[in-house]
């Protein structure tokens, strides 16, 4: 027998892998991103806390799902690229920059990458805006995105829940439902809900755990 | 030229003992051998205008052109030699398509002319190479509005209200210090500077040239196009013909 | 075989197509030496602690009893290697020895996140080919840092950590008792009961318990910090192997009947 098989060895072997709920919405003066905040290698949660919102610039953020590996270093090259952009135009960039150049580098590298990023944030030009990466590196503008394995369980509910124009803690509260929707479905989703709002006087991060998290139906 | 003789301007890469680069001040003379070049920033846009002398009595007309599209809101007119203009047009084109590609959308005139300034600038600096001999005024409109700069051989950038460069650069200076820009449309700044390249034109030497006009302006839809050549023509023979009967007026007291 | 020479190093791929398809077909191929391992890591009051035990394996034999695990990466960083032992050894080192350089470049102590930076670009550069699966500790300027590094690249931060086939039953151990702002004492407990679970709990584990604490001021080592499966008794006089009986014995002389003589011209040594 092989200690490898028999220590059950896939959870280092194996990628990691970010099973993943993802979302961001447009609301009137901003964005708000939100997460779970499960990693997991194989069936093993390598990781129940992690940070899968991750900064551009100040104002702009992404969500990754997708290889942890892959988005991690996806977002430094981009990270890297928009802080040399910005030195060059003089002044912070914007969202679709940010946005253009996920697409670009998940097309150029899609045979080796596994990738799905919703891009989000706020400029002085156009506003709040949320951009969805799909695997393949095409881009959508949209005026909420939903990505990850977990977000197959809430089309329907952000569908019939999502309105435009909403105001501030009304887009959060849609997020935080959302995702607590998908995450009670998803097995690959869980943990706890990161939430990041952005809008022109700043940034504002939140966490949601244990009770904080809405509850559903649960079977009795 | 006292310079001459004294060793220190046969390289781009040698300063003379008072500090001087020679070899691109030579460079910006051979922009003073050509035909003049003015450009003006107006309330609704930018407008170039550059005096084509014509090299040979059977040159065709539209050829030799001096004015070029980068991009949809980026004009350039080149003042000086036409072969290393053509250069730096492309130049521009590569950088404006790289942005882009890269970025998602048209590169904004302040950065596709402080590429290339640098651009420019490097040839400047190596001994086996020869400084670009000519100056580049750019159109540009975007989210930042109107805008006109003008990159010279040395690399220098500047941006203007407006500009001259070329054979009669400061009398075409002079003319333009006189137009109020603030208030001026592109459709009246087109009868301008037709205005200023006549009357700088020295019709002893060159007796042929052409007008080439482009412009980028809310009449334009923002982006960079030719000056309709009739509207062009009007204003050369206004100009013209206004000349005339100065010259006839400066006839008539002498005599 | 041409490619190979002209190679000056790093990893050759020409025979991985080849090799796959020997295998199908029933080749067995060699196993490089894995450490299956236990190895964890906590943040403590006033520092890290990093823990790992000394077993390496290959398939099911014990290739070695008393292994590091935990590795040299600055005097302020260290590393603990899950994974392929020559991968985690080579690129703890090959990392070590940029620090050491980059020190010396700039004057300053090593920080964390450079190490971080740089294990998770060359890990992701090999695409997970480079089976090194650590947790890399340390105090910098910022304060004590934890990560885990996997090996394809990607990392994670948290105040403890486990990796290695022992990581589950090490991680049920920090789950269960971990507590901010612990002391030296409670992180150095915590770390023992952790690398103790997966020792006795995993199969791929074994041997003693190694420490390192690392904390503003100084880093130390301990190597044995608890002997768990030291052998429990030895003999007090060695093995002495049984005198063979001699039971003849005969010495020839040797020949004085010959003699060689060696014939040579003299040389000629001419003045003129």
């Amino acid at each position: 027998m092989d200690v490898m098989e028999a220590g059950g060895m896939d959870w280092m072997q194996n990628e990691h892998m970010l099973g993943t709920s993802i979302m961001a919405v447009v609301y009137d003066g901003g964005v708000v991103l939100g997460a779970d905040s499960r990693t997991t290698t194989g069936s093993y949660i390598a990781n129940r806390v992690s940070d899968k919102i991750s900064p551009i610039t100040e104002k702009i953020f992404c969500c990754r799902s997708g290889s942890a590996a892959d988005t991690q270093a996806i977002s430094d090259y981009v990270r890297y690229y928009i802080s040399m952009h910005s030195l060059e135009i003089g002044e912070e960039p914007k969202v679709a920059t940010v946005g253009k150049m996920f697409r670009l580098i998940c097309y150029r590298n899609k045979a080796n990458l596994l990738a799905g990023i919703i891009c989000a944030g706020y400029d002085k030009h156009d506003g709040g805006q949320v951009y969805n990466i799909t695997l393949g590196g095409s881009i959508l503008k949209q005026p909420f995105a939903i990505s990850g394995s977990g977000s197959s369980y809430i089309y329907g509910f952000c569908d019939s829940n999502f309105k435009e124009g909403m105001g501030r803690d009304e887009a959060e509260q849609f997020v935080i439902r959302a995702l607590a929707l998908a995450m009670s479905r998803d097995g690959s989703s869980g943990g706890v809900i990161r939430t990041v709002t952005i809008n022109e006087s700043g940034v504002d991060r939140k966490y949601y755990s244990g009770k904080d998290i809405p509850g559903f139906y649960e079977g009795w | 030229m006292t310079s001459i003789g004294t060793g220190y301007d046969l390289s781009s890469s040698t300063f003379s003992p008072e500090g001087r680069v020679f070899q691109t001040e030579y460079a910006m003379k051979s922009v003073e051998n050509s035909g003049t070049a003015v450009g003006a920033r107006c309330s609704d846009g930018v407008v170039i205008a550059v005096e084509k002398v014509y090299h040979s009595r059977m040159m065709m007309k539209g050829s030799l052109r001096r004015v070029h599209f980068v991009e949809k809101h980026i004009g350039v007119g080149i003042a000086g030699l036409l072969p290393d203009g053509r250069q730096m047009v492309s130049k521009c084109r590569e950088e404006a398509t790289q942005y882009r590609e890269v970025y998602g959308e048209p590169v904004p005139g302040r950065v596709l002319v402080d590429r290339l300034a640098r651009f420019t600038h490097l040839y400047t600096l190596y001994w086996h190479v020869r400084s670009f001999g000519c100056s580049a005024l750019v159109a540009a409109y975007d989210a930042e509005g109107p805008q006109l700069y003008m990159v010279e051989p040395s690399g220098m950038l500047m941006r203007y209200n407006a500009c001259a460069t070329g054979k009669a650069k400061q009398q075409a200076k002079t003319e333009l210090e006189k137009l109020k820009l603030g208030e001026l449309t592109c459709r009246e700044a087109v009868t301008e500077l037709a205005k200023t390249i006549v009357n700088v034109h020295d019709s002893t030497k060159d007796k042929l040239y052409e007008l080439e006009m482009l412009w980028v302006c809310e009449e334009s839809g923002r982006t960079a196009q030719f000056v309709p050549q009739e509207l062009i023509d009007e204003a050369r023979k206004a100009a013209e013909d206004e000349k005339d009967r100065e010259d006839d007026d400066d006839d008539m007291d002498d005599a | 075989m041409e490619s190979m020479s002209e190679r000056s190093g790093g990893f050759s791929f020409d025979n991985v197509a080849r090799n796959h398809v020997l295998e199908e077909k029933g080749m067995k191929m060699p196993k490089a030496a894995k450490t299956g391992t236990t190895i964890v890591g906590v943040v403590y009051k006033d520092g890290v602690v990093l823990g790992a035990d000394t077993r390496a394996t290959s398939e099911t034999t014990v290739f070695e009893k008393y292994c590091e695990k935990i590795h040299y990466i600055a005097p302020n960083i260290y590393c603990c290697g899950a994974g392929t032992a020559a991968d985690t050894e080579h690129t703890t080192a090959m990392i070590a020895s940029k620090l050491e350089l980059h020190r010396l470049d700039t004057g300053r102590q090593s920080r964390v996140t450079t190490c971080l930076t740089m294990l998770k670009r060359h890990l992701f550069q090999y695409q997970g080919h480079v089976s090194a699966a650590l947790v890399l500790g340390g105090v910098d300027l910022h304060g004590p840092h934890l990560y885990t590094v996997y090996p394809h690249g990607s990392t994670d931060a948290l105040p403890f950590v486990t990796m290695g086939s022992g990581s589950l039953a090490a991680m049920a151990v920090f789950e269960s008792k971990y507590k901010d702002d612990m002391t030296l004492e409670e992180g150095k407990q915590i770390v023992y009961e952790a690398i103790s679970a997966g020792i006795y709990n995993d199969m791929g584990s074994g041997g003693n318990v190694n420490l390192c604490v690392i904390t503003k001021d100084k880093t130390e080592m301990l190597k044995g910090y608890a002997k768990e499966n030291m052998r429990p008794w030895r003999k007090s006089t060695p093995y002495t192997f049984p005198k063979t009986e001699v039971l003849t014995s005969k010495i020839d002389k040797p020949r004085t009947d010959i003699s060689v003589v060696v014939e040579s011209e003299k040389m000629e040594v001419s003045a003129s």
